[in-house]
């Protein structure tokens, strides 16, 4: 099994390699005149007023929180698909309800509105 | 000449020449997936070009076929401007961090049949996981630039990828139920024997599902959000230039293939012909051409990217609220269906993919 | 050293200089960019244990879903993490103390004779760790499967009775009902007489 994941191994380390020589070409072969404006943050035109790491509305946090949940739900979903002819019926109950309760906390969701958008 | 050399290979150690032959396998991946990104660009910008009824880029060689390789020298002597006001180390990782992740989801692609670098029990599993790195890249970008609108972007982008993201597990998870296996070949070879046992018959919802989320993970069009020009200007990347910005153009396109490639091996058979099984295969001289074969995937893969061209031309952008409504309430809901659905089939002995 | 061992110490100099940095470095982006390295190269690890499923999973579940929470938090709220650091000497014996039991407990449950490592499990070829966890997760061990799910809701509502707030005031279109609006609500077609064709009746 491990040497299966030798050429994977092997592609991570390309792939980090090539992006950061690309990136080292792309810094020596341009060319490098800085002067403030250049470098001060794009704001269309205007002197930035205040720092740009502003406070966000918390709805951004709850999506992030809902989504570990289901992600979980779905490492879950992964090992019993590829069973299923091998556990039978139980195993399909055993999951029916494993979703059927994971359904309530969607529809509770729903229903207060923790979906919404304002 | 020849002897020698083979001479020679048989004379190294085992160790070095397996990861040679390796690094050789991953050079044959990378050099042609970086060529299909240059021309996915040109491409995109004819097919939107005489969609809209105009030329495209028609300068650069003849027809413009030398395009992208003119973007390609131009945005590598182009300055790389690191803003005063950002952290250097991370403004200049994130672009790396995008970009590997796609390349190394590549790694178990099978591309016909035993054609494949990593032939890994778990193969989707680890893409699934692999592409759900290229949003830090992303997060990380955003806040490195510490300009307003890379921030705003960066925001919009972790949340609308993490919502789609759930749709697709629950899609990947219906075609597993089918396939009854992690690994691509075997999730492909299960829809061997003749256009009908494609997974995209039974499964047309999940199919359906699942390429809607891998457009709205990618940040193509229609869901583009995270780089509405109107809104945000050019959203996360808009501080980077030259190269780094070419390096999260890459990470793109790159993606985009790959959810091409993936929609294609899960629901249309991969490196299946639709022919398989019929008269035509037996046609002497021509009949390997319908037969099975990576041509039928690259065929597919060029179609479906074709649908992310055609999106582009054809819908108007999404507002945020709505790509989220559209996330949680309905595709969500689709493959939670779809799943009970499969379970009862299942549970009946109904199962018209096996 | 076989090369599977050369492979084992990268990895584990890479986790532990990776869990160092998480507690040492002072910008806590940088923290959160170790903790992904530390993750990913315990992946590695698990990986080489041929625990597949776990491996990949905890790179999925824990990179890909909760750091992406994590760096959330901390590039948004901005926290400025001076003032955090100020009881760090007042705390020092509470945090030793932790770690002693921790470290205790850890060593207790591998010397116990049921953890026993000499056992080294030589597996078939077409072994499938995923598949070998199906087999008993949803059969066996279903009870625990069960309460999994409840604890998974619970804290569904525990997440959405922290952070829901609705604001007041705040004007916001419905998706829903934009979208199920027909031609007919919002234009209403009048057929009148251009002028030319009347003139032209007229002449």
């Amino acid at each position: 099994m491990l040497e299966a994941y030798l050429p994977i191994l092997v592609f991570l380390g390309v792939g980090f390699v090539l992006a950061t020589v690309l990136l080292v070409l792309g810094l020596l072969l341009g060319p490098n005149r800085s002067y403030p404006e250049k470098d001060s943050p794009f704001e269309c035109g205007f002197a930035a007023f205040e720092d740009s790491r502003i406070k966000f509305d918390v709805r951004y946090y709850l999506v992030a929180i809902l989504f570990i949940i289901f992600d979980l739900e779905i490492a879950f979903l992964f090992p019993w698909a590829i069973v299923l002819d091998k556990i039978g019926v139980f195993g399909l109950v055993s999951m029916g309800i494993f979703l059927g309760i994971l359904i309530l906390g969607f529809i509770y969701e729903w229903k207060k509105g923790a979906l919404e958008w304002e | 000449m020849i002897e020698s050399l083979i001479s020679f290979w048989a004379s190294l150690p085992i160790a070095l020449t397996t990861v040679i032959v390796i690094l050789l396998k991953i050079v044959a991946i990378i050099l042609p997936l970086i060529l299909a990104v240059a021309y996915t660009t040109y491409a995109e910008r004819k097919v939107i070009g005489y969609m809209q009824i105009r030329m495209g880029p028609n300068r650069v060689g003849p027809k413009g076929w030398l395009q992208p390789i003119a973007d390609v020298v131009k945005l590598m002597f182009k300055e790389v401007i690191i803003p005063e006001k950002s952290s250097r180390f991370v403004f200049l990782f994130a672009p790396i961090m995008v970009l590997a992740p796609a390349l190394v989801a590549w790694s178990v692609i099978p591309f016909a049949d035993g054609m494949v670098l990593a032939d890994v029990n778990a193969g989707l599993l680890f893409v699934l996981a692999i592409t759900s790195l290229d949003v830090f890249g992303v997060i990380l970008a955003g806040w490195a630039s510490n300009s307003k609108y890379a921030m705003l972007s960066a925001m919009r982008v972790g949340a609308q990828v993490v919502s789609y993201e759930i749709a697709m597990g629950f899609a990947l998870v219906g075609v597993l139920m089918a396939s009854n296996s992690l690994n691509l070949s075997d999730i492909v070879n299960a829809q061997a024997g003749g256009i009908d046992n494609w997974f995209i018959w039974p499964l047309f919802g999940l199919f359906l599902v699942y390429f809607i989320s891998g457009v709205a993970e990618t940040n193509r069009a229609p869901f583009d959000v995270a780089e509405g020009e109107s809104e945000i200007v050019a959203g996360f990347h808009v501080e980077y230039a030259g190269m780094a910005f070419a390096l999260f153009f890459l990470a793109e396109y790159a993606s985009m293939i790959l959810i091409s490639a993936l929609t294609s091996l899960m629901f249309l058979g991969g490196w299946l012909s639709p022919f398989e099984g019929t008269f035509l295969v037996n046609i002497p001289a021509i009949g390997a051409l319908f037969d099975s074969g990576i041509h039928w995937f690259l065929i597919k893969i060029m179609i479906f990217l074709f649908f992310y061209l055609w999106f582009r031309a054809t819908f108007p952008r999404y507002r945020y609220d709505q790509i989220m409504r559209l996330g949680w309430k309905i595709l969500i809901p689709v493959t939670i269906v779809w799943l009970f659905g499969e379970m009862v089939a299942i549970g009946l002995g109904w199962t018209p993919w096996a | 050293m076989t090369f599977e061992q050369i492979i084992f110490y990268f990895f584990s100099t890479i986790l532990i200089s990776g869990a160092l940095g998480v507690v040492l470095v002072r910008n806590p982006v940088y923290a959160a960019l170790f903790l992904i390295l530390s993750f990913f190269t315990s992946s590695a690890i698990w990986l080489m244990l041929e625990a597949e499923f776990l491996g990949i999973t905890l790179v999925l579940v824990y990179v890909g879903a909760v750091m992406v929470l994590f760096l959330f938090v901390i590039m948004m709220l901005d926290i400025n993490m001076d003032p955090l650091r100020e009881g760090f000497v007042k705390m020092m014996p509470l945090a030793a103390l932790v770690a002693i039991i921790i470290a205790a407990e850890i060593v207790l449950v591998m010397a116990s004779p049921s953890f026993n490592f000499d056992q080294s499990v030589v597996h078939a070829a077409d072994y499938s760790n995923t598949k070998a966890i199906g087999n008993i997760l949803y059969t066996e061990y279903v009870y625990p499967f069960e309460i999994a799910a409840v604890i998974l809701v619970v804290a569904i509502i525990a997440a959405i009775a922290l952070t829901l707030r609705r604001r007041k005031g705040v004007k916001h279109q419905n998706p829903s009902k934009q979208i199920r609006t027909k031609r007919n609500d919002r234009v209403r077609l009048v057929k009148m007489p251009s002028s030319s064709t009347q003139n032209r009746a007229g002449e």
